[in-house]
């Protein structure tokens, strides 16, 4: 039974020799993705999601966009742009803003790395299995390339009127968009399981236990 | 054509979250034992859950498209703007890539999901068998362009912070921008809470 593969988004089984081994296995009835295999290692995770901490650091510390009219120069930040919209009395909105743009690539870098670099030396973590979950719960709800979008727009709107100008943190937080992409596609589900499988060789209750079996 | 096994005919579940093969054993409600997500064969209440959150969604698609999103005030005009009316002044502005990406993303995209959704679920609730392969495709779109929309929320936030300069002009944000985003964040809800493999179940005769 350990040969069959049910497909997730349209339940057809397939029997696992029949399918070969290729890199990239699609179902035959509705072409989802069954299974990628990756020979990506977690180190790669682990300096993308760095990165990407540094990055997030620098697109929330400095001012995002800086407008000038007569003379005077007005600028705002991440958070500022939702802040915008509790100041006005739209808390929700101010709620979903931060939660997309901000938090959820937090969670999604700090989460990665604490679950990856345990299991790099070794290390089974507490928590590891809610982690696992959430993380895949906020990958929708993930939207840094969206906001990016959202800001070219909002500074072509603003550059009929009036001088616009992309400051520091919007360059940080288009590369730290960048550096998101790759660590999410660097993660499939299935992914991280192969890893702790080769990496972690601990007990269910999360006993640590320094033993690594490569070979 | 041969005949299709599923995993439910076999006593299979996918676990949704890690995507472990799990043997059903009697009860429905069980964990993965793999990452301890809660299993089912199919999501509980997904049609009707996913209906639910679509019909709101279009309710609040009106106002959404009808009351303003913002109010600029300058020194010698007022102008409440629309969803619309943002597209078409961009495009007067002549920034036409600009105005059709917004055109896309905050007009089509948002209209698209609630049609396509509609139409799949009365499908499935109307056991249609033919064209499951172009619903599928249908809504493996929707769930890939269904963040962009929140793009004008993000706009709007920029623009509010920004253009609150006193004596010369601000922005403010009015009720439309509320609907709006409520269609954004149901709509995506509607997507997630359905279940792709209700669509192949009546292609399954098992």
């Amino acid at each position: 039974m350990s040969s069959v593969i049910v497909c997730h988004a349209c339940d057809l089984a397939h029997r696992l020799d029949s399918l070969a081994a290729k890199a990239r296995v699609r179902c035959v009835r509705c072409r989802a993705e069954l299974y990628r295999t990756n020979d990506g290692s977690p180190d790669t995770v682990i300096a993308l999601a760095a990165t990407a901490l540094a990055l997030f650091i620098l697109a929330n510390v400095y001012p995002l966009v800086a407008l000038s009219v007569n003379g005077s120069t007005r600028m705002t930040t991440l958070i500022g742009a939702a802040a915008s919209f509790y100041e006005q009395g739209y808390g929700a909105l101010a709620i979903l803003v931060a939660f997309t743009a901000v938090v959820v690539p937090l969670i999604q870098i700090l989460t990665l790395l604490y679950l990856l670099i345990p299991l790099r030396l070794g290390y089974a973590v507490r928590g590891r299995n809610v982690l696992f979950r959430i993380l895949g719960a906020l990958r929708p709800w993930g939207m840094a390339e969206v906001f990016m979008l959202g800001a070219v727009v909002a500074l072509v709107k603003l550059s009929a009127q009036s001088e616009v100008s992309p400051r520091v943190s919007l360059i940080a937080y288009g590369l730290l968009m960048f550096s998101i992409a790759a660590l999410i596609n660097a993660t499939p589900g299935e992914q991280y399981w192969r890893w702790v499988s080769t990496y972690v060789r601990a007990t269910r209750t999360g006993t640590r236990r320094m033993r690594e079996v490569r070979t | 054509m041969t005949r299709l096994v599923t995993g439910r005919s076999l006593g299979l579940i996918v676990c949704t979250r890690c995507r472990a093969t799990v043997r059903a054993i009697g009860a429905e409600q069980s964990t993965c034992p793999r990452c301890e997500a809660p299993l089912y064969v199919r999501r509980p209440h997904s049609l009707s859950t996913s209906a639910a959150l679509v019909i709101t969604a279009a309710v609040l698609y009106i106002p959404a498209n009808v009351l303003p999103v913002m109010h600029t005030h300058e020194i010698f005009s007022d102008e409440d703007d629309t969803i619309m009316s943002g597209v078409i002044s961009l495009a007067h502005q002549g920034s036409w890539p600009i105005a059709l990406l917004v055109f896309f993303a905050s007009m089509v995209v948002p209209l698209l999901k609630l049609v396509a959704l509609g139409e799949i679920l009365f499908a499935i609730s109307r056991g249609r068998v033919r064209h499951t392969r172009q619903r599928s495709r249908l809504f493996r779109i929707v769930e890939f362009v269904g963040r962009w929309s929140m793009l004008d929320v993000f706009a709007l936030s920029l623009l509010a912070s920004l253009v609150q300069i006193q004596s010369l002009a601000t922005i403010q944000i009015r009720p439309g921008a509320f609907a709006f985003a409520a269609v954004v964040v149901l709509t995506l809800l509607a997507a997630q809470t359905f279940d792709e493999r209700l669509l192949w179940d009546a292609d399954t005769r098992d």
